[in-house]
This record gives C-alpha cells, structure tokens and sequence, in this order.
C-alpha cells in the first residue's frame, strides 16, 4: 500500500546530483602495513563491515592485490576447509571469511588453512567473536598477538591478545582505556614496533642477564667465604656495604642502560626493518645467553674471592708490618667487586650519553666517598670500618694493586669473547654499526639503498609486493617479446 | 641545549641525546691487550722482586716444646699449673735482616671469624657447653669508655661477676678477650738480650679511638688457669697486645704482630729464643708458628702478587698475537655488507639482480 503511494508521488523527478560518504582510510596506512609486512609480521584484519567493504578496504590498504588467490568461507560452503590447507595455500591467497559464529567446529581446520595464507581478512564480526579469533590464534600458533583497534567494539579483542593497542581519536577512549598501549595514529605503530619494540626487547634482556650476573658475582663471594668462618653465618661485609650494593653502587648504571641503550639509531631500525627479526627469533635471551651470563657472573666471583683472599693471605700487607683483619679483606674484596661489575656494564654498553658516563663513574666514585665517610664516623656506628680506608687500606699499594689485577682478571674473558665473535660471527647490527662508524654509508649510496632494500622478509602483501609482482609480470613479458623474433618462422 | 628541561619534545624525551658509540675494532682489542698486557709484566716484576727480598723465619713450637713425657697427652700438660711452660729454641737467619724486623704468631685453624662457637669453653673454671656467639661476643661499646662499663649483654657468658650479691661487670668481657693469646717470646743473640719493642704495633685509630684511657681491666680472666694477664693498673689504650687481638682475623690461619725487632740481624746469626708455652691450641688440633719477617714496600713475603701479575701479562700477550694470527687468517673487513645475515644466503643470481633491479626502482621512486 505504501509502495502504490510512493510510485504515484515519484514521478517526474530530475536528478540534480549525487552525494557519497567515504569512511577514509587514515593517513599513512599503507605505507605502515608494508613496513610491518617487511618486518616479518603477519596481518589480519576483523572488522564488523560487509563482505564488499571490507574488500576494498584490503585492496585500499595493499593487503589485496589483483593475482592473488581468494578463498571465501561462509556458512554455505564449510566443505572448503576439509581441503588440504598447504594444496589450498600454494599461492598467495587471501581468505575472506562470513558469519564466523559458524565455524566453531571447525577451528582447528580454519586455523591451519588461515596460517598459511597471505592475509586473512573476516568480515562481519563481532566484538565476542573479534576476542575468539584472537585467543584461537594466540593459542593455536603460540606466537605473540597484537590487536590494535580504536573503538569500543575492539576492546575484547585488545584485551585478549599479547599487546594491545588503542588508537584515540573520533571513536572516543574506550580502546585507549583497555590497552597496554595507546597511540593518536595507525601509522605510529610502526615505529611502535620496530623502534621501540625492537630496543626494548635489546634493554630488557640485556638488563635481566646483567642482573644475574652482577648478583651472583657478588653473593658467592659470601658463600665462598663460609668455607674459611667454620659455616657459621659470618659475613665477611659490613651490613652496610651488603645494603648498599643493589641501592646505591651498582643500580644506576642499569638503570641506565635499560632507558637510553640503543644498539642502531631509530633512523636505521625504520630502514632495515629485518633487524627486528632479532627479536621474533628471540637472538638475545635464550639459554645460551643466560647460562653464559651466570657462567661469567660464576667466573667473576671466583676470581674475585680467590685472588683477594691470596694476596691478603697471612702476611703484612704494608711497610708497616700490620697484617690484614677480616675488615680490611673484607673492604678490599668489596671495592674489587664494585670495580668489576661496573666495568663489566661499561663493555656491555654500545651507546654512551652523559647520563651513562655519570652513573657507571660516579657509581665507583660514589663507593670510594662512602666509604671515606663511614670511616669518619665514630666507632659507635661504623664498628670496624672506622678510618679504615685512610688509615689502613689506602696507603697500602697492595690494595690498590689488588683492585687493578682483580677488575682486568675479570673483565677481560668478556672482552675476548666479544671479540672473538665480532670478528667471526658478527651479528647484523654490528655490521651495521660498522658502516655508520665508517660512514661507508655516505660513501657508497648505492651499496646503502641496495641493502635496504634487502633488508626485508619477501612478503606477499603491502605496496612493495604489489610492485614486486608488477616487476615479474614485466620482464616476462619482456623476454617472451625478446624470445618470439628468434623462434623459428 | 636544554638537557634538563624535560619537556615532551626535549632530546631528552626523544632518546636523542648526543653520545659516542665506540666500536670494538680489531684496532682497539689489540691495543687494548697490549697495553695491559705493558702495563702488568712490570708491575708483577717489581712486585715479585720485592717479595723475594723479604726475609721470613718461621718456626712451629706447639709440638717442639712439650716435653717428651707429655707427648701423648698435651692437653694435660697444657692445663696443668704446674708443669713449666718455657722452651728454648734456636733461629739461623738465612740472609741479612734489615730492622725494623716484625715478630708475629701464627696461628692456624682459630676460627676467630666464627660467628657461633659450637665447642666446649675452656676459658673458665665451669667446663660449659655454651652456644654463645663467638665473634659476636665482645663488647665494643664497654671498650671505648668508662661510662659503658656495664654494657655486656653481648658477652656471656664472659660478662659478670658477684661482688656481695651485686653484678658487677667484667673488663673487658666476651669470649674474644678471654681467648687472648699468652705465649711470650724472648730473644737473645749471643747471649746478649736482644729488644722487643711492644709499642705501636696495633692500628693508631684502635688506641685513640676503641680503647679508652679511662677503661682499666676488671677480673679479667680471673680463676683460669693460663690465661693472659692484663694488669689492672694501664688503661686499656696502652693494652697493645689485646688491642691486636681484638681485631677479628679473616681466616682460620692468620698472624698477629707481636712486636719489633730494631737491630739489624746478619746473616747466619743464631738466635736463642725462650719461648712460654702458654695458649692452649691442643684441644682443637690448632698449630702455634712463630715467625720474623722484614717487610717491603709490598709488605711481607707473598709470591702470589706478581706471579699473577706476571700470568696476566702473559695471558694478554698470547691474546695479542692469537687476535693478530685471527686477523691475519680470516679477516673480516669493517663494514662490509656481504656479512649481512640475508646476504649470507642468497636466493640466487635472479634473486639480486631483481633486488637490484628493484632498488634502482626504489631509488627512483624516493626522488619524486
């Protein structure tokens, strides 16, 4: 009835324009994914739009691309999963995938047909199901998840993966409120990951092994020293200089590196994103690393316990015939440990800012005015450590000549080993770092652009394949237009 | 520059403060072993030189001096008081001895440090089992003055004593003291007395600052058989044997200084000396040596320095050519990009001529 009124009123009409709404993409999107996609990441996009917006919005975004193989999965034709997912995945192939409520039997064959694909792109899902397909990936492959999304409707999705992060902007703060991470642009994820990403991976693993190493350096000595007091709990420390240790003399120098080390400058990590490959093949924390370290943390308190104890053994240790106390090794050994794990940092170190310099030197500095200052304060509260570095160790070059022998004893099997595998087996920032020193860079632009260009997993997706793909299809054309002439007529 | 404004966009925040970034080139690692390697073989010389010049005799009595009846039953000797505790013994000096040359006891598996002392006491007339803490049981604070005479609740069971049903402390109190050594030593050459002289041997800071004048030693060790002997009447500052025994050894085998010798000894002179068998070691199995030594500007005889010294240098040195026969065998030049983990693998002749193919199409697409 309301249809007969409409047609009897609409006539005659004369179309005087047409009007149209774009939901653009945000700046920098596809620029972005390719840098990720080189990066070695691989991308999925679920959104709650229809199966034809979210095709363009893939061949948009260079996730798409004309040639690739694409694999649609909706309710009516579950059969496609029962195929032999690597027959399935020979090319590159994109997955679209309808309604997705209906695949949760079928997870297990979903997931290995969707691993093996180029990009998978799920259309018409749910905020439940956005969390679902996120927790069947995490789970299924084992591998690190990021989601980032922007409105309301992404957060189950933020809050199950690894990382999550929330783009603040038109939707409001409801992604910003539930993630781990928040940023104003898509594009800013790219440095994100593969700047920050990829230094703190470094920071961290770096600063957890130090840790071990320092700690165990210097509890062993105390243990060592068990052996020699009859097992009764004596500390060959002062009380102080044992609550100092992890305070005061040797915290700020971790601190440190664990804020400003940067193996490459963010310049370089944007340009050769292989180099954050390091952190997927997990290259800086594995066994190997973390036994060395508590091997030269092992090394370290050995030397450390063994050489002071020898070289204070029984006999005077100055002019003036005094022989050494249980105070006097015990300040020796101290100032030993705090010399050597401090220099040990400063080898670990490849970036040194102001703030670096101050904290390792300082750290040692500050042990050498703390102790002149308990020293000074009267026995009632520093007991055996009263004028103990002016009066007793000081003037004695044996202490300062231990102190010496003791740090180098130590130091220098780390520094052998790094050279050892810097010559043989260097890493790829090290080669890396060599060309910047050498400004080889500057020199040779060629050398420069070509190894950027490298520098990439071979990707299917993102602009440079779409290029890549392009390229192929043009020298072969070129060589069957070269090839036609000289076939036989 | 404005490091310390810490504002947003500061080089601060933005991770790009200026910095070096120093590189460990084959340059550098040579240079840098060879130069320690420099720097240690003299010192570890010079410091070997020295310790060879120290001149040292050491002498165990513990066993020499009990006499032969008791031999099979020192403890009974030692604790006797009646049994004479002097025994004389005879010293070569191997080289000439230059004064001031420093007379020490050694003694050997004292667990001063122990911080318990699991053991039977001795020390008083009451043969106690006690669990008291030994290292821990002195009481500095009752040492430094006279008002802090009756500070001795870390010291028992060495503490107190009744005097008309009243407790009145013992000065100084703790196992520490009670277990001061008490042999004495007296040298002769030639029949001629030879001097010991027992000021200054302990730490100048313990007299003026640990020990007070007003502090004058109160039963000390009264009712023990062999034990050391303070007289009542010199303050504490002026107790210099007990001043060097309170300060807690760091090992079971250390020495102490007993005093100075400041004559000049020649070479093959025979000293005579008599010694006073007094410190009960027996029932620990523990060794007395008594011991004369000169000192350097190193201190006393120890080898260990410069072998170290001298192992180090040489460990640098083989370092040194082991990294040049590296570099010489397989050298890596700086920088070069062929070492790249994906250019170590290479796809294959097609693939680097498409990736260069490509990257001239990169370049020219940077330039638009």
């Amino acid at each position: 009835m309301l249809e007969r009124v409409s047609d009897m009123m609409e006539r005659d009409l004369i179309l005087v324009g047409a009007t149209a709404v774009e939901d653009k993409l945000q700046q920098g999107v596809p620029q972005c994914i390719d840098k990720l996609a080189q990066a070695g990441l691989k991308i999925w996009v679920l959104t709650g739009d229809k199966m034809e917006t979210a095709i363009n919005i893939g061949f948009a975004c260079s996730l798409l691309r004309q040639g690739m193989k694409q694999i649609c999965i909706n309710t009516a034709n579950t059969d496609m999963l029962a195929q032999d997912p690597k027959k399935a995945a020979k090319e590159n192939i994109l997955m679209q995938i309808t309604n997705a409520s209906q695949m949760d039997d079928m997870k297990q064959q979903f997931l290995n047909l969707a691993v093996d694909c180029a990009s998978v792109i799920c259309c018409r899902v749910s905020p439940k199901q956005k969390a679902l397909v996120t927790r069947l990936v995490k789970q299924g492959t084992g591998k690190i998840t990021l989601a980032i999304g922007d409105g309301a409707n992404d957060v189950g999705m933020i809050q199950e993966a690894d990382i999550g992060v929330g783009i603040s902007g038109v939707e409001g703060m409801q992604a910003v409120m539930a993630s781990d991470f928040s940023i104003a642009q898509f594009r800013f994820l790219e440095r994100l990951l593969v700047v920050h990403g990829h230094w703190c991976y470094k920071r961290i693993a770096q600063m957890i092994c130090y840790f071990f190493y320092k700690n165990i350096a210097f509890g062993l000595t105390l243990f060592y020293f068990e052996a020699f007091a009859g097992f009764s709990g004596q500390s060959v420390y002062d009380d102080w200089y044992m609550l100092l240790f992890n305070v005061l003399l040797t915290s700020l120098p971790v601190i440190s590196l664990g804020v400003f080390e940067q193996d490459v400058s963010s310049e370089i990590c944007l340009q050769f994103p292989a180099l954050y490959q390091q952190g997927q093949k997990n290259l800086f924390f594995d066994w190997y690393r973390i036994f060395g370290w508590m091997g030269n943390g092992l090394y370290s308190s050995l030397v450390i316990f063994f050489l002071t104890i020898i070289i204070f053994y029984d006999q005077a240790f100055r002019v003036g015939g005094q022989t050494a106390d249980m105070a006097a090794v015990g300040t020796a050994m101290f100032t030993s440990i705090i010399w050597a794990v401090n220099c040990q940092i400063a080898l670990t170190m490849s970036h040194f800012t102001w703030i670096q310099h101050l904290f390792i030197w300082g750290s040692i500095a500050m042990w050498y005015v703390f102790l002149l200052l308990y020293g000074m304060l009267s026995p009632k509260y520093s007991g055996n450590a009263f004028r103990i570095l002016i009066e007793a160790l000081a003037p004695s070059p044996i202490f300062w000549s231990a102190t010496l022998l003791v740090t180098l004893a130590c130091n220098l099997p780390y520094l052998a080993h790094i050279s050892f595998q810097r010559c043989l087996h260097p890493m790829d920032h090290h080669v890396i770092q060599e060309i910047k020193y050498y400004k080889k860079d500057v020199e040779d632009r060629h050398m420069w652009t070509r190894e950027r260009s490298k520098a990439r997993q071979r990707t299917k997706i993102g602009f440079t394949a779409r290029v890549d793909a392009k390229i192929r299809h043009l020298r072969g054309k070129l060589t069957k237009k070269h090839s036609t002439p000289t076939s036989p007529s | 520059m404005s490091l310390l404004v810490v504002t947003s966009n500061s080089r601060f925040t933005q991770q790009e403060l200026p910095a070096c970034k120093p590189i460990l080139t084959p340059g550098w690692v040579i240079t840098a072993f060879i130069f320690i390697g420099i720097i240690f073989i003299p010192i570890g010389l010079a410091s070997l030189f020295a310790s060879e010049n120290v001149v040292e005799i050491a002498d165990r009595y513990d066993e020499d001096c009990v006499p032969s009846i008791y031999a099979s039953d020192m403890l009974a000797y030692i604790r006797s008081s009646q049994t004479n505790k002097s025994c004389t013994k005879s010293l070569t000096v191997p080289k000439k001895m230059k004064n001031p040359i420093y007379v020490y006891y050694q003694l050997d598996n004292f667990y001063q440090n122990h911080r318990r002392l699991w053991e039977e006491v001795e020390f008083s007339l009451l043969l106690v089992s006690v669990f008291p803490d030994m290292s821990k049981s002195r009481s500095d604070k009752q040492l430094r003055s006279k008002a802090n005479e009756f500070e001795t609740k870390d010291c028992s069971p060495e503490a107190t004593f009744l005097v008309s049903n009243k407790e009145m402390p013992i000065v100084p109190c703790g196992l520490i003291a009670w277990s001061m050594f008490n042999d004495t030593y007296g040298f002769s050459l030639n029949d001629k007395a030879i001097q010991v002289n027992k000021k200054g041997i302990a730490w100048k800071s313990d007299r003026e600052y640990k020990f007070g004048s007003d502090v004058y030693p109160k039963k000390f060790q009264s009712g023990v058989i062999g034990g050391a002997k303070l007289d009542e009447n010199i303050p504490l500052s002026q107790q210099e044997d007990l001043i060097v025994w309170m300060r807690t050894a760091a090992l079971p085998k250390f020495r102490k200084l007993y005093g100075k010798i400041e004559v000049d000894l020649e070479a093959n002179e025979k000293i005579t000396v008599v010694i006073q068998n007094n410190y009960n070691t027996y029932s620990f199995g523990g060794k007395k040596t008594l011991i004369l030594s000169t000192t350097s500007w190193i201190g006393g005889k120890n080898d260990f320095l410069g072998i170290a010294y001298l192992t180090f240098g040489g460990l640098c040195l083989f370092m040194v050519i082991s990294f040049i026969f590296l570099y010489v065998v397989r050298p890596r030049p700086l920088g070069d990009p062929s070492y790249l983990s994906w250019n170590r693998n290479p796809d294959g002749l097609f693939a680097q001529l498409r990736c260069r193919f490509l990257s001239d199409i990169l370049c020219a697409m940077e330039e638009f």
